[in-house]
């Protein structure tokens, strides 16, 4: 299998890799780097359960191949915030019951940020266009989308 | 209503924080080292005799370990779902299939699967097995299936027990009184003929299974069982092992469930197993989203029938009930989900004469199983809209002919246990008020196009899953030299809060704050036996074996406090972690558990329930607009209306809720497996299969009623299954009161409600 | 398998990359589609050309009278592009209702035109635009109307072994015409349409100057009605004349049965329907009253 070299950066680190061309961004993040937050639910693109952040706009992981990153920023939920010090939207997604089996979440919660990164207010369609392409089986998405609009307003008021 | 601390707050979840930060292990995120990767070989065929089958080719490219088929695998036969290790003779399980067999029933049934260094090299060796397949001619019609001259899809022999042409387990028959009488009697008979359909579980994380077999024989397997108890007994079946030689668990996260795993994760437990034992290396088998689709227990389609007889003010003289389930090409729960939709079809209203009889059949779909509701949203969706039609036909509010018919505490009922609490009417009420249900049948102009329209259903179901199989828990609490406290219970968490909701009912009894409380679920090795995660259980069964182990705990720690105190037990208490007598003497628990380790004791408790069994209640309010000029129907207002008994955590409460209201908003209007003549699926991916999404929400509240059952952990009633029970009849409800069609079959897509509107229009 | 990934930073390299490849390479650009047809086995090049970093790519601009759509701007850009939202509405209401966000966000509009499935909503919006293509090989560019790039049901004219396309070009509308887009899906996100509708139309003096009408999926790519559009070519606008424009596209339509987008005969019963809306939309934005 022919190996090529790809360096970008994740969750604000550079890193260099060898990489098998027909692996996504999804394979190289849980099987080679081992970040199996970001989870995978359908592999096209079609569930969103492994959104990642991709130089600032949400994509889906398992339709990227690898080697389109080259160059570019890539953040994952293990990027964003951890338990001594977590981002608005993991507390709100805590505090206000939107995780239940929590498959969805880390995509859910990357999704949200790559709107609340942009949009300090979002209206409640805004929040539903980005959360849309997330399936959730478990909440209904009733308690995710009251949590978005908690961490947006704590976002606002920091 | 008695104060808690603990209970009935809406502590933080045990495992928010490692899913919100993307650190919650689930077992698709497993690696070991050598780890192989396994793979299916699928059937393409309906029905199907495998003639010849050679591995050779595929086991000879390089990075394939092992290829197993019927030729070279076990072929005891089991039954995949749970219901094998707590079928109560003189009921028999159904063991009807093996892991490969050399007859394939249904596309999708497993035919051979492959053992690799690499998910990729497993893939491809799958290209290179030569299968020579006869074909057997298929059926996929329940009603066909059970004529004379259906092809026979299992013979009857050991273990498969058969009771009539393709009919598995038993048939159903539950009587009160003489229906036939009460049609007598009746001023107004409604005789109405329903169809549901396949719907999917399309729970976010696929089945998956890693096994490993070490040297001495003992056996490890992560999965995303809903039960690792009987999982174990089902495995220590299949490989002849013992099971105290097996040792299942969650790793601990299950990313969902409603009922597809409960027993094996479909078939990943034993290919993993098998595997692992062939290569002598950690097999890991993760489902692909089409395999999930086309190859792991789905709800049963099939044919409901109600006959309802009213007096004319409206007193229901007879309920007559009819169900066929399409159980597919394998048993799983077949024989209890038909039980299931009599039991709580027949549960709801008090009638003096009732009759229920109804079967399951095989056909070549994909297996049926259980689906959070199991059997109950089938029956209501027809028994709710042929009292919405009653309602009309007598000329009565459909609010207040429920409210004079539901059943009340005393009433006979088919049910074997007592009714001993119902909230219904409250939840009827305050569903009603949120609703606006004053408004119904005002809401549009003549000529609208766009129509609106108000409706409500309602509904019952269990706490647990006795008496339609063995039910009973078993808990371990301990409190550790430094008195935290450490609970121990068999069932998952596949997301409905279980491990929060335990760990709740263990601080509130022996009076400590949740940062003390930690718990271990769902692994064979260090919990005690217990029948898993369904049938709305876990709180209801499990919560009263916490509870049990915390009070025996609890009292041994205030025995031993006593005793250091030498003031008389009755007199001592525990509340946040401090043990409290008269006056201000007081040694906290850390101190008292400090001291009894040190002289040789620590405070234990086990907890064994066998439970008895409590109704939920439920009213469901939909209000709708439909387009008439395309069918579509858009949903603007969902009102779910519960009496849980005592929430004991209302935030989780609410989460289950409003998760069953949008499973039943799918299952009404969108959800659907079909199968080609072929007997392909052809909602085989998330993208053919209709879950609804963010964006198609409407606004959703949940109300919860607490009238607290006395047989109840705290007073609390099942909730895992009740969201959906009665939404699609709710739905079907307001969409007549919007345009006037009565739809009789599901999911009431845009076009199904189109051509209604057209035959409406035609007549 | 894939043995390289080229990421050249001109037109000109890509095509080179291209020839020396010599028909074994696929371009890529968001890579919507091509990672799941290759996921699935049905294409298997040796090596990905990823267009997404040439430059010019990314562009949407004004051109006199036309608006200019580089082969990288995604569905996202153009939804929220606010020329596009002006001068091409029912563009931005058509890439507005592909898949998801996560979709939009590095799916193509020329990847939706070369993937050349029949109900494709960016293209089927292209085609009411009389949008034209761009087309660049080694031997130099030539322009294509998008209408005419169909060869079939996920075929396209467009020789990928050796062309790229590199822009999409149509006029921008003046404020006396306008346009719509209709969809009909089971649910708002993530679906394949089972119907969609656009809408592109001039109005002159209370009277339909042109119009053209586009629907899917009901042939191998959008196809035009035809039929509807002579109707009101000319004709006063009146809901009369827009009822019975609606009803010839659901006569000339031929949707076929389909498990996922429901039967022919349901189809073309509420194609009329979407045309109908459609219409009112854009004679009301054209400044028309009915």
């Amino acid at each position: 299998m022919s190996k090529l070299k790809v360096a970008f950066q994740l969750n604000d680190k550079d890193v260099a890799l060898s990489v098998d061309p027909n692996d996504t961004l999804l394979d190289v993040l849980r099987g080679q780097l081992n970040l199996t937050g970001t989870k995978k639910g359908c592999g096209k693109g079609e569930c969103g359960a492994c959104t990642v952040i991709l130089d600032g706009e949400a994509v889906n992981a398992c339709l990227i191949p690898i080697m389109k990153v080259m160059g570019r920023s890539v953040q994952t939920i293990e990027g964003i915030g951890d338990e001594k010090n977590l981002h608005p939207l993991q507390e709100a997604f805590i505090d206000k019951g939107a995780i239940q089996c929590g498959y969805c979440t880390p995509g859910m919660i990357m999704s949200s940020k790559a709107l609340l990164d942009k949009t300090k207010s979002p209206t409640q369609s805004e929040i539903r266009e980005a959360i849309a392409g997330n399936i959730c089986r478990c909440t209904g998405y009733v308690k995710i989308e009251e949590a978005v609009q908690a961490a947006a307003e704590k976002m606002r008021d920091s | 209503m008695k104060e808690y601390q603990v209970v009935g707050k809406s502590v933080r979840r045990l495992d928010a924080l490692e899913k919100a930060t993307g650190m919650g292990t689930f077992t698709t995120d497993l690696a070991l080292p050598g780890m192989l990767y396994a793979k299916v070989l699928r059937s393409p065929h309906a029905h199907a005799r495998i003639v010849k089958i050679d591995t050779g080719r595929a086991e000879q490219l390089p990075g394939v370990e092992a290829v197993a088929c019927f030729k070279n695998t076990t072929r005891v036969k089991f039954n995949h779902s749970a219901t094998m290790t707590f079928t109560v003779p003189p009921m028999e399980a159904v063991l009807d299939e093996c892991i490969y067999d050399d007859v394939v029933r249904y596309v999708g049934d497993e035919v051979a699967a492959v053992a690799a260094v690499s998910e990729r090299i497993a893939e491809e060796a799958l290209a290179l097995i030569d299968v020579e397949y006869e074909l057997l001619p298929a059926v996929f019609d329940p009603v066909k299936a059970m004529e004379p001259d259906a092809p026979d899809i299992h013979i009857k022999k050991a273990g498969c027990f058969l009771c009539g042409k393709n009919i598995p387990g038993e048939k159903i028959h539950l009587a009160l009184g003489n229906v036939e009488e009460g049609f007598k009697e009746s001023d107004v008979i409604i005789e109405e003929t329903f169809y549901l359909p396949v719907q999917k579980q399309a729970q976010l994380e696929t089945q998956a299974a890693l096994a490993t077999v070490s040297n001495n024989g003992d056996i490890t397997v992560w999965s995303t069982t809903q039960t690792p108890h009987p999982t174990r007994q089902i495995l220590s079946h299949i490989f002849q092992i013992p099971q105290s030689k097996i040792r299942v668990l969650n790793p601990p996260y299950i990313g969902g469930g409603f009922g597809v795993r409960i027993g094996l994760s479909a078939k990943a437990e034993p290919i993993a197993v098998d595997l692992a034992m062939k290569t002598k290396k950690p097999v890991k088998i993760v489902y692909d989203r089409k395999e999930d689709f086309t190859s792991t227990d789905t709800r049963h389609s099939g044919i409901v029938t109600v006959k309802l007889g009213a007096k004319k003010d409206g007193t229901f003289q007879a309920l007559q009930l009819k169900g066929l389930l399409n159980t597919g090409a394998y048993c799983s729960f077949g024989a209890e989900t038909i039980g299931v939709l009599g039991a709580m079809g027949l549960s709801v209203y008090r009638a003096p004469h009732m009759l229920y009889t109804g079967n399951s059949v095989y056909t070549n779909i994909t297996p049926a199983g259980a689906f959070r509701g199991f059997g109950n949203p089938q029956a209501m969706f027809a028994i709710e809209t042929v009292v919405d039609m009653m309602a009309e036909r007598l000329g009565m509010d459909a609010k207040e002919l429920r409210l004079k018919n539901i059943i009340k505490p005393g009433d006979p009922w088919i049910l074997p246990y007592s009714c001993q609490s119902t909230g219904l009417a409250e939840c009827i009420e305050k569903g009603a008020k949120e609703i606006g249900w004053e408004r119904r049948g005002t809401l549009n102009k003549p000529g609208d196009t766009l129509r609106r329209g108000i409706g409500m259903a309602v509904g019952t179901h269990v706490s647990d899953a006795w008496p339609f199989c063995g039910d009973f828990s078993n808990a371990y609490v301990t409190i550790q030299a430094d008195g935290s406290v450490h609970v121990a219970s068999g069932v998952p968490d596949m997301g409905t809060g279980t491990r929060t909701t335990l760990g709740q009912f263990a601080a509130e009894v022996i009076g400590v704050g949740m940062e003390h409380v930690s718990v271990t679920i769902a692994d064979t090795q260090s919990t005690p036996f217990d029948i898993g995660s369904h049938a709305s259980r876990t709180c209801y069964v499990a919560g009263q074996a916490v509870m049990k182990a915390a009070t025996e705990a609890r009292g041994y720690a205030l025995a031993y406090a006593a005793n250091m105190l030498n003031e008389p037990l009755e007199d001592l208490t525990i509340l946040d972690a401090v043990v409290f007598c008269r006056g201000d003497r007081k040694l906290t628990l850390a101190e008292v558990a400090r001291h009894a380790h040190l002289h040789n004791e620590q405070f234990i408790g086990v907890g064994k329930v066998i439970p008895q069994n409590a109704p939920p209640w439920l009213a469901h309010f939909a209000e709708v607009e439909v387009d008439t000029e395309t069918g579509q129907v858009r949903l603007l207002k969902m009102v779910a209306a519960h009496d849980v008994g005592k929430a004991i955590n209302p935030v989780i409460v609410e989460g289950q809720l409003q998760g069953g209201v949008v499973q039943g908003m799918g299952y009404a209007l969108s959800e659907e497996v079909i199968f080609d003549r072929e007997g392909r699926s052809q909602h085989d991916a998330y993208h053919k299969y209709m879950l609804l999404t963010a964006e198609d929400m409407p606004e959703i509240k949940a109300i919860i009623v607490e009238a607290e059952d006395p047989t109840g952990p705290c007073g609390a009633k099942g909730v895992g299954e009740t969201g959906q029970v009665a939404t699609a009849p709710a739905i079907a409800s307001a969409i007549y009161d919007a345009v006037g069609v009565r739809m009789k079959q599901l999911p009431m897509t845009e076009e199904r409600v189109f051509q209604a509107l057209q035959e409406l229009q035609k007549r | 398998m894939l043995k390289d990934y080229l990421l050249p930073a001109s037109v000109d390299e890509a095509l080179q990359n291209l020839q020396a490849y010599s028909g074994k390479a696929a371009i890529i650009a968001g890579g919507t589609d091509i990672m799941v047809n290759m996921a699935e086995g049905k294409v298997s090049p040796e090596a990905l050309i990823d267009i997404s970093r040439i430059g010019e790519f990314k562009q949407i601009e004004e051109e006199g009278e036309f608006i200019k759509l580089g082969a990288g701007v995604t569905h996202t850009q153009a939804a929220r592009s606010p020329l596009i939202r002006e001068k091409a509405l029912v563009l931005a209401q058509a890439c507005r209702e592909v898949g998801s966000l996560q979709i939009r966000n590095v799916g193509t509009l020329v990847g939706n035109v070369v993937s050349a499935q029949p109900a494709a909503d960016a293209a089927v919006a292209l085609v009411a635009l009389e949008a034209i293509a761009e087309i660049a090989d080694l031997q130099g560019k030539r322009e294509e109307p998008v209408e005419e790039l169909y060869a079939g049901i996920g075929a396209c004219k467009v020789d990928c072994r050796s062309q790229l396309v590199t822009a999409l070009r149509f006029k921008a509308l003046s404020p006396n015409q306008g346009s719509a887009f209709k969809r009909l899906a089971k649910r708002k996100a993530l679906a394949l349409p089972m119907l969609n509708v656009a809408v592109v139309l001039s109005l002159k003096e209370g009277a339909f100057e042109w119009v053209r009408i586009v629907m899917a999926p009901v042939g191998p790519g959008p196809v035009r009605a035809t039929a509807s559009e002579n109707i009101l070519a000319g004709a006063s606008v009146s809901p009369e004349i827009i009822e019975k424009a609606a009803a010839a596209a659901r006569e000339q339509a031929a949707p076929r049965d389909s498990a996922l987008r429901g039967s022919a005969a349901y189809r073309r019963d509420v194609l009329k329907v979407l045309v109908r809306r459609a219409l009112q939309d854009a004679v009301s934005q054209a400044g028309g009253s009915l």
